[in-house]
């Protein structure tokens, strides 16, 4: 089992001094989640876990912790690891990758909808190969798994780490579906310049600016982020649509290059803002213009460095 | 008092200290002639010009922006022009999906001695401007009402 060759590994990484510390999962205190475990205690290792569960992108912490670390890395933490190497904020030498080839991360919200249930009513979920079974009150409920994925999931190119130092089970291929996935952005698509702007006003007056998808976010990793800033003050803080709009705007252009479409803003946010409509499309914006995808080859030069002497000129008068 | 047909639009030039700018001087010691609807502000280089500035513009009510920078390979920073220019080449296109008329957002090459060249885009994108017209992207004020009515809406529940 994955589970149990990871505690093994993590445990000897620790007592062999390889690495001062361990990032990975633990089970969380609520049913079914799991939460991140950051400890350089040996018998901590124990806690680790590995399931369909494990949704934070860890990728997250590399930036604040110091000394050698041993990371958990499904696809997308291994992608954000190296758009942060490419960025010189970590060194690989300091880290050891743990690779789980990863087989998608189940969306709570999405059973939820399908069962009618609240998570906590839900009695046991497990899954099997394609196939994805729901015990409530007693009954067995089964779904296919593209039904329960979260949409990043389902657009994954990488299930599997590139660059590791310990692979933990069988490497996945990716098999990435981008209609379901690309459903919602489609469907913006078809709507007309005014209505695409009224339908992100809507959106963007729920927010409350809690700035949860920018805190989660591994790309947002600027010591002092322009909403804060007061001289010249950019963005109101009260929240109000056109500066949480801007906010937004700003944040994924910021982060253009480095967002690997982990999806980790929108699973966050508290009022379910579908940010990844944003994300993804500046990430198939930039794969279009520069043929860039982001955290696939360490040796690349970052987006915004590199540039060729012919590019995009048709922008330019 | 203004009344539609009179309107004319507000246009924010960041022009780089070294070609844009010179060029814009040029085509005024050489007497061109170019619509009053620009107003400048001198950077450093295009590739200072961050996207929040774009943005910022258009929130403070600017119907349209201009980045003007040095020809590729003349920056004199060597790449600056060059990174404006990505920098420039998604704004433009992330502006457009989110519903802001990317003709709002122009971009040129001017050198110092392109006085010409300078009176001409700027007639250009001022014309263009009267096209799209007036810029009312952050009119609406209402944002209860609307953020009541988002949060029945879709059927996303909680997330995990």
């Amino acid at each position: 089992m994955m589970e149990k060759k990871l505690r093994q590994e993590a445990k000897a990484l620790l007592e062999q001094k390889r690495v001062d510390w361990i990032v990975g999962f633990e089970s969380g205190s609520l049913k079914f989640t799991t939460t991140p475990l950051i400890t350089r205690n040996v018998a901590d290792t124990e806690r680790l876990v590995i399931n369909p569960f494990i949704t934070n992108n860890l990728a997250n912490f590399l930036t604040e912790i110091e000394g050698r670390v041993g990371i958990v890395a499904k696809g997308c933490e291994s992608r954000s690891i190296v758009s942060l190497i490419q960025d010189n904020k970590v060194d690989r030498e300091d880290l050891v990758i743990l690779a789980v080839p990863c087989p998608g991360i189940i969306d709570l919200a999405k059973i939820e909808r399908l069962v009618g249930k609240d998570r906590d009513e839900l009695d046991d979920i497990t899954r099997d190969g394609d196939k994805v079974s729901v015990k409530v009150d007693g009954k067995k409920k089964d779904f296919a798994v593209a039904d329960v994925l979260f949409d990043h999931c389902l657009a994954c190119e990488l299930p599997t780490p590139t660059k590791y130092d310990i692979l933990l089970g069988e490497p996945r291929q990716p098999t990435p579906d981008l209609k379901v996935s690309g459903q919602n952005i489609a469907g913006l698509k078809a709507l007309t310049s005014a209505e695409r702007w009224t339908k992100w006003q809507d959106e963007m007056s729920r927010c409350i600016r809690c700035y949860a998808c920018r805190n989660v976010c591994p790309a947002c990793f600027c010591e002092r982020c322009f909403v804060e800033e007061t001289e010249p003050q950019w963005v109101m803080p009260m929240p109000q649509w056109p500066d949480n709009l801007i906010f937004q705007v700003i944040r994924n252009i910021h982060v253009a290059g480095r967002c690997t479409d982990c999806g980790e803003c929108e699973r966050v946010c508290p009022v379910n803002i579908p940010l990844r409509s944003l994300t993804r499309e500046m990430y198939d914006i930039v794969d279009e213009l520069f043929k860039f995808k982001s955290g696939m080859d360490k040796d690349a030069l970052p987006l915004m460095v590199h540039y060729e002497q012919e590019e995009a000129e048709e922008f330019f008068k | 008092m203004t009344q539609e047909s009179e309107w004319e639009p507000k246009l924010l030039g960041f022009l780089c200290r070294w070609c844009s700018y010179a060029g814009a001087d040029l085509a005024g010691t050489s007497r061109k002639k170019y619509p009053a609807n620009i107003r400048i502000i001198k950077v450093p280089c295009s590739g200072r010009v961050d996207s929040l500035f774009i943005l910022k513009a258009l929130r403070l009510g600017f119907d349209g922006v201009l980045v003007s920078g040095c020809h590729p390979g003349d920056c004199h920073y060597q790449t600056g022009n060059y990174r404006a220019r990505r920098r420039i080449a998604i704004t433009k296109k992330f502006l457009d999906y989110i519903g802001i008329e990317p003709q709002r957002l122009q971009a040129s090459w001017v050198s110092a001695s392109e006085g010409g060249k300078f009176a001409k885009v700027v007639t250009d994108v001022t014309k263009g401007l009267k096209e799209v017209g007036p810029n009312r992207l952050f009119e609406r004020k209402n944002d209860g009402e609307k953020a009541k009515a988002g949060s029945e809406g879709p059927a996303r529940t909680k997330k995990g």
